[in-house]
């Protein structure tokens, strides 16, 4: 056990070192940056100054050596965009806020998507399963950008329930609180989920259900009830909990447009007007931290298999 | 083992005082309805269990005996249906119309079942101890250390050596024989009055298999559990059973003691089988006997013996009419045309010759 989580920890380093480089150098051959645009009307002289300032006139292969020394100590540099903005100012700043729209959406996502899974495989083959089927079709193929156009239409300002149409709440608010303001983007945000796990959970659940030990259960006379909660979920939950820390990443990766439809001042925000604005340190830094969670979360999942199916062993030897 | 030949009276002491035999099956048919039509699995069967019985259901694949064992546990599910007019009755009381509660305390309670391959049978991600507690916690009031306890003990009383070790384990970490075993012990749990043994030994080598069958006759023995044993190997049969049942194509074809069986077998079908099972006294001078065709389909079975295309001795009759059962003891019946009054004579004397040298194969 020891020996595969240190294997596999430096293969995590390895990892992230690798997602820096590729981001580093793609970047670089970009032509432009926020700079460019920024001090375009500027003499010659004081351009000079500036890009001599941050650096940029200077050969990408130093350029690289200086910037992954400072990375190595968590400095991913200046916003060039927005002076004083640096990685680290960002996260703690607009993180809470993201983590909480993620939590209510994986929470909401991930509950209703199971609970309909379920009904779906009790109820196979009738009229309920091919409704949640078609749902689950529909919300897959429909991007959540478009359904949180529909719902901020539908239900939000003058229309419908009267929800606010953007915004988030901030203050004593931001943990908790100020709940009409998230509804809509929880809901638009996890609907895809719903449908991920919905899906998952049917086809795990009918794996479950005709194993051999489901008529074992009952032989001894579990009700259909106790079979399927002690036995059929069981074992149906594998798949679907080691397939959780995955969704999380993406889900913090996911909800880039999700905030940017209803202008919630979180993370991926930010993270999407970095790229548009080509602000080069800031998207290095953002990368890097996703790319972090992500491999984090794989590994979880690998952890969890182990530690959820008794047949699966880590061990750190090599196949 | 001429002592088990009439274990009725040495069971009946210890079985309860209720009257009848423990287990009566009337009638029962079983179809599963498939895209193809309607699968005739069991075509009206009838059979008792006496207490502290051995009874032998025996038949080759698709012949409907394990259908008929998940239909005593109440088991069939869709697309499979009891039909209507089948009764089964378990110490006098109606199965097919228990109530959930009594349904819950009949099987596993009353009436235990040892499935085939325990690798499957068993939870795979369940500790092994856990799986056996259940049933206890089920149908006893016992608490979580009390059932673990008692979990424990069945381990090591079906013996599975280190049980207390054991019962941590998974069915992946067991051998073959020791989850059988296990099984046995889950099955058994509650002390039900019925055991009923679906191919037991099946995926299991001989040596294996021996021990389990020991296993299974000592419970009888012992407890005076009433078991059925669905096999499709005379072999096993042999030692084991009091009386025997053998099945073809959802039919009951011939049953009897087990001495009237092996020594005095009247269908055809128990002649073939019983010449498919290798004896020590041909000592390798005798090719074994197979049954060529294949069994008829059950979606749309024959009007008349549903043997008859195999038979060697199938008559103009057989074709047409399935023959009635004919008694030759207060046990033992058989379903052939041979046995009927205008049987032709020449047929009979081919019969003779054809028929097997009675005998049973493990007491050579």
């Amino acid at each position: 056990m020891a020996k595969f989580l240190i294997r596999r920890f430096i293969y995590m380093i390895i990892t992230i070192f690798l997602v820096f480089t590729a981001t580093f150098f793609m970047l670089a051959a970009i032509p432009g940056n926020a700079l460019t645009g920024k001090i375009a009307k500027l003499p010659e002289s004081s351009q000079q100054r500036i890009i001599q300032k941050y650096g940029y006139d200077k050969p990408v292969g130093e350029r690289y050596v200086v910037t992954l020394g400072n990375a190595l100590h968590g400095d991913f540099g200046e916003s060039i965009v927005n002076a004083g903005d640096t990685v680290q100012s960002i996260l703690s700043e607009r993180l809470p806020v993201t983590v909480r729209l993620n939590t209510q959406q994986i929470v909401f996502g991930v509950i209703i998507g199971i609970v309909l899974g379920v009904i779906a495989a009790m109820r196979r083959g009738t009229a309920v399963d091919y409704g949640i089927l078609i749902f689950c079709m529909f919300m897959t193929s429909v991007p959540s950008l478009v359904i949180a156009l529909i719902f901020q239409l539908t239900f939000a300002g003058s229309s419908g329930l009267g929800l606010p149409i953007i915004g988030w709440p901030s203050g004593d608010e931001l943990w908790f609180g100020g709940w009409q303001y998230t509804i809509l983007p929880t809901i638009s945000g996890a609907l895809f989920y719903v449908a991920g796990y919905a899906r998952t959970t049917k086809i795990a659940m009918l794996d479950s259900i005709y194993q051999e030990c489901t008529t074992t259960a009952r032989a001894i006379g579990m009700s259909e009830s106790e079979v399927v909660i002690h036995h059929v979920v069981r074992n149906s939950f594998i798949p679907i909990i080691t397939y959780l820390p995955q969704t999380i990443a993406g889900v913090l990766s996911g909800s880039l447009f999700i905030e940017r439809v209803f202008s919630i001042p979180g993370v991926g925000n930010y993270y999407v007007e970095c790229i548009s604005s080509r602000d080069i340190p800031m998207v290095l830094g953002f990368t890097v931290f996703y790319s972090c969670i992500t491999v984090v979360a794989i590994f979880a999942s690998d952890v969890l298999y182990g530690v959820v199916d008794p047949r699966i062993k880590i061990t750190g030897d090599k196949r | 083992m001429s002592e088990q030949t009439k274990p009725n009276t040495e069971a009946s002491a210890n079985a309860a005082p209720a009257d009848g035999p423990l287990l009566n099956v009337e009638h029962l048919r079983v179809s599963y309805h498939t895209y193809a039509g309607e699968v005739q699995s069991v075509r009206d069967i009838s059979f008792h269990v006496d207490r502290g019985e051995i009874l032998a259901i025996i038949g080759e694949s698709g012949c409907g005996k394990s259908v008929t064992a998940r239909s005593i546990m109440s088991l069939i599910r869709k697309p499979g249906e009891i039909k209507e007019g089948s009764k089964i009755t378990f110490d006098g009381r109606d199965v097919l119309s228990f109530s959930k509660k009594e349904m819950r305390q009949y099987r596993g309670g009353e009436c235990g079942m040892i499935f085939q391959d325990a690798l499957v049978a068993l939870d795979p991600t369940m500790r092994v101890g856990k799986q056996i507690m259940e049933n206890l916690r089920i149908h006893t009031n016992m608490s979580k250390s009390e059932a673990a306890k008692e979990a424990t003990r069945l381990l090591g009383a079906v013996g599975i050596p280190n049980p207390e070790q054991r019962f941590k384990e998974y069915p992946f970490e067991f051998s073959g024989g020791m989850r059988q075993r296990a099984m046995i012990a889950m099955a058994v749990a509650c002390q039900p009055k019925l055991v009923i043994a679906d191919e037991p030994t099946t995926a299991l080598d001989v040596t294996i298999q021996a021990q389990i069958m020991e296993l299974l006759k000592r419970l009888r023995n012992e407890d005076g559990t009433s078991i059925i044993l669905i096999t499709h190997d005379f072999g096993v049969v042999a030692g084991f059973a009091d009386r025997i049942v053998v099945m073809y194509a959802g039919q009951i074809v011939e049953s009897g003691t087990r001495e009237e069986i092996f020594y005095n077998p009247q269908h055809p079908y128990t002649w073939a089988l019983l010449g498919a099972v290798p004896r020590l006294d041909w000592q390798n001078k005798q090719v074994l006997r197979t049954i060529r065709g294949t069994p008829p389909d059950l979606i749309a079975p024959p009007k008349g013996c549903p043997f008859a295309n195999r038979c060697e001795l199938c008559m103009n009759v057989c074709l047409e009419e399935d023959p009635a059962y004919t008694p030759f003891s207060t046990s033992h019946k058989a379903k052939c045309w041979l046995h009927d009054p205008d049987c032709p004579q020449e047929v009979l004397e081919e019969a003779n010759q054809f028929k097997v040298k009675g005998g049973d194969p493990l007491e050579q």
